[in-house]
């Protein structure tokens, strides 16, 4: 089931959390909704679930605005952060509960709700603890209960709120790779919340990067990443250094007042001047697996440049600590000062 | 390894272990402090009720007046408790789960009877509906009689256990949040499955510890009652009131047999009090706080 989202606003108090939201989920899709904390990523989620109401603004589920049905007429399923696991019940009470609250006439008899529970157990790989109390699991096992038990009443749409934000790093990534497969399978239209970039590039079919309540761009995970479509964006997914056409004039050519944004791994260094190359001094070496992470500043202002280059790129140009060495962008890409939208947004340099 | 076992635990002062001595001198300090003021009194309470032998302390037990005031002190206890307890969690529900303007003052309220003085709270009611009060003149016209009858000793001891069970139970359900009641919504739950499967479930223990407390005062109380009550033998006399008649006649032995049903009472509520104050802490344990594996 689609999702359209048509000019939707919340204001809590003073405090705008969605500014003017517009978007669309493609049924079957799987999106990231991306940004720092405070962002509104969580509201709009709420929004969407039905478990907080926007001020202005429309929902469309599948073409049909669905203003008027509230949390428990939307078939959408919820995941918290938090698990929410009912702490008095069973694994297979919890996965149960959507089931044996149906009205009379919709509800299934015992078999099937047995046969159906286990079928989900199954599926989340817990069926062997279906007598466990939640208390006694881990944090990755409840979190797979959890969407074991929104999965049950066969939602239209899947919201997941921070599913992987309470877990540590390595159940994290397990999680989300599961996450992806399972979502292979099963193809219910799903949105879920995060602030980690990592997670949004490696799991999602398109991220909706958000910030301060607006939306600041939406795109493949591919294209979010390489071709960001505002400063924040850059700053927010991936690395980033920063150079003022003040002081940079020559990468950030005759643009007045310019941002440019490079990236540490689109930075080439060498120890011959190239027309555009600035001068650095090598101020810290870290190598961490296969790419050599060099902290340079550059001359006479000091400014930090971090540069990211391949062992093998490394090995052939070795640099040590205090050397001088030239610098040059192989990618830069412009945008002009304190304006949100770029303004120079075709202006990329190859050199 | 030599090095370390050689220390011997005796060796090793710790900043916050006190010498055995000092912490033998003040427990000693504790419980004589407790057997003076509460274990001695709890035993007089028995031994003169007793002391005449068991004869004398049913026959206190049996007389009419004493039974009609354990039967109005039961009453008053059987409309107060559920009164309090259907106010108590709504008003816990209303507190933790909402967020509405007037949230603190409507707490503030609540505390309001543990500030006030029963003696106070009773004066309160007698201005408001006693013969000479605001509305005395109305109930006559409509033969409604509230002060110095039953219904006035009811609503007093409403009024004075009124935040027992609502106190207890908000910080109980505030820190359990809205997350599990969310999730029970979006599953589908309506407002009454999300409450009696949910809610009432997660707070059950918290629920009965406070109608513990909230009986416990509910039976006990003396003030208010006494200043709405009128003391009128066999009609408006609740059991704290008959002891305090009965000791005033200089019936020793019949004042504290009925007193030691009261002192009973507390011992079983003690009782009750620790067996849901462990059930309460294991519950607790298994509140899941979004921890890592």
């Amino acid at each position: 089931m689609s999702i359209t989202i048509q000019n939707l606003n919340k204001q809590f108090g003073n405090f705008t959390a969605l500014n003017n939201i517009n978007l669309e989920v493609e049924s079957g899709e799987l999106v990231a909704l991306l940004g720092p904390s405070g962002c509104g990523k969580t509201t709009l989620l709420r929004i969407i679930g039905g478990l907080e109401v926007q001020n202005s603004g429309n929902i469309l589920f599948h073409g049909q605005n669905i203003a008027h049905r509230n949390a428990r007429e939307r078939s959408v399923g919820f995941v918290f952060q938090h698990y929410a696991l009912f702490r008095h019940m069973t694994l297979f009470e919890n996965v149960a509960f959507g089931l044996r609250v149906k009205p009379k006439k919709e509800r299934h008899n015992e078999t099937e709700i047995k046969r159906r529970v286990h079928e989900l157990l199954q599926l989340v790989q817990l069926d062997w603890l279906a007598d466990r109390y939640p208390a006694q699991l881990s944090g990755g096992q409840r979190q797979r209960v959890a969407l074991a038990r929104a999965l049950a009443v066969e939602p239209q749409i899947l919201l997941l709120d921070e599913p992987f934000g309470a877990l540590d790093t390595k159940v994290r990534k397990e999680l989300r790779r599961w996450l992806r497969r399972l979502h292979d399978e099963l193809h219910v239209t799903s949105v879920f919340v995060t602030h980690d970039q990592e997670e949004a590039l490696e799991v999602a079919d398109r991220i909706v990067v958000m910030n301060k309540g607006e939306i600041e761009q939406v795109g493949s995970p591919d294209e979010v990443y390489a071709n960001p479509g505002s400063p924040f964006v850059y700053e927010f997914i991936g690395n980033v250094n920063l150079f003022h056409s003040r002081t940079h004039a020559l990468w950030t050519q005759q643009h007045g007042d310019a941002i440019a944004y490079v990236r540490p791994h689109d930075i080439e260094i060498s120890s011959d001047p190239h027309p555009s190359s600035l001068t650095a001094i090598v101020k810290q070496i870290r190598a961490i697996g296969p790419t050599v992470r060099l902290e340079t500043a550059t001359l006479p202002d000091g400014e930090i440049v971090e540069i990211e280059l391949s062992r093998e790129r490394f090995n052939a140009t070795p640099v040590s600590v205090g050397d001088k060495v030239f610098i040059h962008p192989r990618h830069i890409r412009l945008f002009e000062e304190k304006k949100k939208n770029p303004e120079f947004s075709a202006n990329e340099h190859h050199s | 390894m030599r090095n370390t076992s050689r220390l011997q635990p005796s060796h090793i002062k710790i900043a916050t272990c006190e010498p055995r001595i000092v912490a033998r001198i003040l427990i000693a300090i504790a419980l004589s402090y407790l057997a003076l003021f509460l274990g001695l009194p709890l035993f007089a309470v028995f031994y003169e009720a007793l002391g005449k032998g068991w004869e004398l302390y049913l026959e206190a037990l049996r007389d009419p007046d004493a039974g009609s005031a354990i039967e109005l002190t039961l009453i008053a206890a059987a409309i107060a408790v559920p009164a309090n307890l259907i106010f108590g969690v709504a008003a816990a529900w209303a507190i933790a789960k909402f967020e509405f303007r007037g949230k603190n003052l409507l707490i503030t309220l609540i505390d309001l009877p543990f500030a006030v003085s029963p003696v106070v709270s009773g004066m309160i009611y007698v201005l408001l509906f006693g013969a000479q009060g605001w509305l005395g003149p109305w109930l006559q016209e409509h033969d409604i009689k509230l002060i110095f009858a039953v219904p006035g000793i009811v609503l007093v001891t409403i009024f004075v256990t009124f935040p027992f069970i609502a106190r207890e139970l908000i910080p109980l359900m505030q820190a359990q949040g809205k997350d599990e009641e969310e999730a029970a919504v979006s599953l589908g739950a309506s407002g009454w499955q999300t409450f009696w499967r949910i809610t009432l479930p997660n707070i059950k223990w918290g629920l009965l510890y406070g109608v513990i407390l909230c009986n416990a005062r509910a039976m006990g109380e003396f003030g208010a009652v006494s200043v709405v009550s009128g003391h009128i033998r066999g009609m408006t006399n609740t059991v704290p009131l008959h002891v305090e008649i009965l000791y005033n006649e200089y019936n020793f032995v019949a004042a504290f047999s009925v007193a030691s049903l009261l002192a009973l009472l507390a011992l079983i509520t003690l009782l009750a009090k620790s067996i849901v104050e462990y059930r309460v802490r294991k519950d607790s344990q298994t509140i899941p706080h979004g921890e890592t594996e």
